[in-house]
């Protein structure tokens, strides 16, 4: 099984080892800050106070044996690059680490940061997309050409079937998923619902009220079906 | 007003027939006419809220929760929604 260190217990570092944990990963958390340390405790499979910039002590952690290091310091920019080079000096195969801003990012990866993450703007440019557009759920990029897109189902397509919509022939994109609530009756009588997702659907699957289509083709395909 | 009363109950359940059909659109329209005879109803804004929800009009939908909880603030449902509308 993977095993992960993630160096840096902020509200980043923090969820990160929270995730990986719940996804029955070992991680091993790291803080020079006793109180965070002492927050994580017993939700990781290990949770230590030493200050990474010490090459000595990573060594006595066996940092070298893990598979992937995540870095993410917060405050301190140039602990943050100096952890990152003594983790690639001691052969670590991977190295994620959080950037604060272009320049940081352009150091990160001279100094051998294997990946290098910005997610406060990532997270940003997302939500910013989302209000922009509140109809799309999300967009992921697949190459320069060809994206996948999570949108509300227009209102002309509801009640049809796929193979009356002929999406693929009309916009040239394909439905790989239809997300959908159904409803149900609770114990108490009240309505509610549950989300279903229905994976690569078929001609006679028919497009209902509410449901979230997950397309794929060349944006500017799917660029038509947002505008419709 | 015992007549009100009734028609209330019988468009309330009319509008969960609705949802459970998967019309929400129509779920809304009958909501619509039930909450002018009652709008003190926290069921009422639920069924609101949940048909909001299933057609993904976030907005809509928190403003409906809020309102339930507003007039019973023990209202567990409306509260799960709720949290999960604005978390997610």
């Amino acid at each position: 099984m993977k095993q992960f260190v993630v160096i840096g217990l902020g509200r980043f570092g923090t969820s990160i080892s929270r995730a990986l944990t719940a996804k029955n990963f070992e991680v091993l958390a790291i803080d020079r800050n006793e109180e965070r340390v002492k927050e994580i405790e017993g939700i990781v499979s290990q949770a230590v106070v030493v200050d990474a910039t010490d090459e000595k002590a990573l060594k006595e952690l066996g940092i070298k044996d893990f598979d992937t290091a995540i870095v993410s310091i917060g405050e301190n920019i140039e602990d943050s690059i100096m952890v990152t080079l003594l983790l690639k000096e001691l052969g670590l195969k991977q190295v994620i680490v959080k950037a604060h801003n272009d320049l940081h990012a352009k150091i990160l990866q001279k100094v051998g940061a294997d990946r290098i993450v910005f997610p406060e703007k990532e997270m940003g440019e997302k939500i910013a997309e989302s209000l922009a557009s509140p109809r799309i759920f999300d967009y992921i990029e697949l190459s320069t050409e060809y994206g996948i897109l999570e949108i509300i189902t227009p209102k002309k397509f509801c009640d049809k079937t796929l193979s009356e919509l002929k999406l693929r022939e009309k916009f040239g994109v394909s439905v790989m998923a239809i997300k959908r609530k159904m409803p149900y009756t609770k114990a108490d009588g009240s309505p509610d619902f549950k989300e279903e997702i229905i994976v690569g659907p078929g001609g006679s699957d028919e497009i209902l009220q509410g449901d979230v289509l997950v397309l794929l083709g060349k944006y500017k395909d799917l660029n038509k079906i947002e505008n419709l | 007003m015992s007549d009100n009363k009734n028609d209330y109950a019988d468009l309330l359940e009319l509008s969960e027939f609705y949802i459970l059909s998967q019309k929400y659109e129509e779920a809304i329209k009958i909501l619509k006419k039930a909450q002018k005879l009652n709008n003190r109803d926290p069921k009422l804004y639920y069924n609101f809220g949940i048909a909001y929800e299933a057609l993904n009009d976030r907005d809509k939908a928190i403003n409906m929760f809020r309102q339930a909880l507003s007039l019973d603030a023990k209202f567990k449902a409306a509260q799960e929604h709720l949290d999960r509308l604005i978390k997610g």
